[in-house]
């Protein structure tokens, strides 16, 4: 157990997550890049509206300085010349160039720009080149007054652009490896119960159920039909066991009694006729054992045909009364409908027969039975009830499975009648029940009934 | 009768042998598929009992070179496979007739006479006559010295089994395969109470022809036709 454990663990880890966090990784990489670039081309087409509103604005105020009559160079050049006396540090920076181009006023050292906003390159104090954004406005008097900002922002922008996004890449990269391992954690720890709980299954421990405590979601579905699936497989091979012990201890009973015969001596006729019957009984216990299984798998060449349920049970009814009759009972039949279904005919009467055989092997001598057939809805009803004393509900649950025998000390018959029975009920599509017929047993066989047209081809026969 | 028994397995080959041998047949025996083959073609043979697995040739494919040879003898395959599937893939291969292992000598014995004697395949619909015993396929009725009984189907064909193997003797299971078509052994005495219901049905016509081989089977005495 142990070993099997460590084995998983090893297989587990050996096989790890494979290349699942770096595609996961390099998933988030591309994704962020591509969020830092939008990102920061939205931001730098605002920054630059808001420059550009801003300059429009500022040579508004200048043009209005004339004070409803045109402004004059003079009163700019007053202006820009104040401005620069108090604002010496400033982003904004004014020119006036005189219509010849000759600079009126303003301490940048450009050359006129095109009418209306473009972007100028200028030194300022001696610094190296800066950028800026320039508005030029033709004044009333033909002079161009110029206005300029240093965006310094949109220029510390623009340096910072592949640094972040290079941190914003780098910081994804990491976080969607870190997150796939987390979840794939996460994961593992919701799994490993059951994993664990496979491995004692195939270690031999059929008992283990997957724990669902602390389990949400999809896992706690899953947990649960996976312990549905271990239930039943638990209930098949606890079938399994039982039908193979049964099968031993019938086949012992016969095979010891056999030994005890021929222990006594084989010169006497009658033992040796003892013997034989003995034999008999355990070959015809295999024989059972081998048509069941046939059934059961598929393996009878059975064609299902259109086929004629009523003629079917009045024929074994015919074989059967004589038998029932030296029961001391007796073999009715009736109501018996003109029923189709599709079914294999050696099968079906196989079946019937098998009932049949239980009554005259299970009940007391006398004991009578009726066979009848009614239509009910879609399938065809066979009623095989008798007079006997019937069984316990116990043993009517206990009884259709292989080897099953009610609680009767002299019952004999292979134990595998109603079994086989059953599987060729179940090899049609239909359902068998043992019900209680108030005395006796009630046998209910339902089949599906042959769609219309089948049942008119054979009628047509 | 000659019989060649075809049989790897050597105790069950003796037991064949002596059981055959102890009923009055002329018994050989042969080990292998082609050892069989080989005797075949000398001929010369009443019925040949057939192992389904030899151990150079399946029993199948001695059927098949045998017969591809124009050889009619009859033959009786024996095996241990005993499914329904097994069966009809035996007797649609050209065997003469199935059984499945384990068997009962007398069993093995009465079914090489009804394979053997068979000769012309009986048709259905004919009437049968056995001695003054008659039977009538159009009204299902026996006759008897003037007297007649309506049978029911059952009992129709058991008695048509009966005289069609007058005589010999027919097993239990030889009449659940060729008068029911089962394949399967009910526990309960479905041939014994249909037979007693029939001896009962030719009483009242003042026949009793059929005579019980305890344990064994059945023969309808033609000298107690008459």
């Amino acid at each position: 157990m142990r070993l099997t454990m460590r084995r998983a663990l090893g297989r587990g880890a050996g096989r790890g997550l494979g290349r699942l966090p770096i595609q996961v990784g390099l998933t988030f990489t591309v994704m962020m890049a591509l969020v830092g670039l939008i990102g920061f081309s939205f931001a730098d087409t605002w920054v630059a509206r808001r420059v550009d509103h801003s300059l429009r604005n500022h040579a508004a105020k200048y043009l209005a300085l004339g004070k409803g009559r045109p402004v004059t160079d003079a009163v700019v050049a007053a202006r820009i010349l104040d401005w620069q006396q108090r604002k010496i540090l400033s982003q904004r920076t004014y020119v006036l160039f005189g219509a010849d181009g000759r600079r009126i006023a303003g301490r940048l050292d450009i050359v006129p720009p095109p009418l209306g906003y473009s972007n100028v390159r200028f030194h300022a104090g001696g610094r190296a080149t800066q950028q800026g954004r320039a508005l030029a406005t033709r004044l009333p008097s033909g002079s161009l007054l110029v206005i300029v900002q240093h965006s310094e922002a949109g220029e510390a922008l623009h340096a910072l652009l592949p640094w972040v996004v290079l941190a914003l890449s780098l910081a994804a990269a990491v976080m969607g490896v870190a997150v796939t391992l987390v979840f794939a954690r996460l994961i593992a720890i919701r799994l490993a119960a059951a994993q664990e709980t496979a491995d004692a299954i195939a270690g031999g421990d059929l008992s283990r159920r997957v724990p669902t405590r602390g389990l949400d979601g999809l896992f706690a579905d899953q947990a649960e039909s996976l312990n549905r699936m271990l239930d039943r497989m638990d209930d098949l091979v606890r079938t399994q066991r039982l039908f193979a012990s049964n099968l031993a201890h019938d086949l012992r009973t016969p095979l010891t009694r056999l030994r005890g015969i021929l222990r006594n001596g084989a010169d006497d006729p009658a033992i040796l006729e003892r013997a034989e019957r003995e034999c008999a009984a355990i070959i015809r216990i295999f024989d059972a054992l081998l048509r069941l299984a046939e059934i059961e798998s598929g393996r009878h060449p059975a064609a299902p045909a259109p086929l004629h349920l009523g003629a079917l049970i009045e024929d074994v009814a015919e074989t059967m009364e004589p038998v029932l009759a030296d029961h001391g009972g007796a073999l009715a039949t009736g109501p018996v409908a003109p029923l189709m279904v599709s079914g294999d005919a050696d099968l079906l009467g196989q079946m019937l027969v098998n009932l049949l055989d239980n009554v005259v092997t299970h009940t007391p001598p006398g004991t009578s039975a009726r066979l009848s057939l009614v239509r009910e809805g879609g399938v065809a009803r066979i009623t095989l009830s008798d007079n006997g004393p019937g069984l316990a509900e116990v043993d009517r649950a206990r009884v259709l499975h292989a080897f099953e025998r009610a609680a009767l000390p002299a019952a004999r018959g292979s134990g595998l009648g109603l079994a086989i029975a059953q599987a060729i009920v179940r090899f049609h599509g239909g359902t068998l029940a043992l019900d209680d017929a108030r005395p006796g047993l009630a046998v209910q066989i339902r089949l599906p009934l042959s769609p219309p047209g089948a049942a008119a081809d054979c009628a047509a026969d | 009768m000659r019989l060649l028994i075809v049989e790897d397995d050597p105790v069950i080959a003796d037991q064949i042998g002596r059981g055959l041998g102890a009923l009055g047949h002329e018994v050989r025996l042969a080990g292998t598929g082609a050892e069989a083959i080989l005797m075949l073609r000398q001929g010369d043979l009443d019925a040949v009992v057939l192992d389904r697995m030899l151990p150079d040739l399946n029993g199948l494919s001695v059927i098949d070179q045998i017969r591809r040879d124009g050889q009619a003898t009859p033959i009786l395959m024996l095996s241990a496979l005993g499914s329904v599937k097994d069966r009809i893939e035996g007797l649609a291969s050209g065997a003469d007739d199935y059984l499945a292992k384990p068997f009962d000598m007398d069993e093995l014995a009465a079914r090489i006479a009804a394979i053997a004697r068979r000769g012309v395949a009986p048709v259905e619909g004919v009437r049968l006559e056995v001695g003054r015993l008659q039977l009538d396929p159009s009204g299902h009725q026996a006759r008897f010295r003037g007297r007649a009984v309506t049978l029911n189907r059952r009992q129709y064909s058991l008695l048509a089994h009966l005289m069609r193997h007058a005589d010999r003797l027919v097993t239990r299971s030889m009449l659940l395969e060729g008068v029911w078509g089962y394949a399967f052994a009910p526990t309960a005495n479905i041939v014994e109470s249909n037979l007693s219901r029939l001896r009962t049905a030719l009483i009242g016509i003042a026949c009793d022809p059929i005579e019980t081989q305890r344990g064994a089977g059945y023969i309808l005495r033609s000298d107690r036709c008459a």
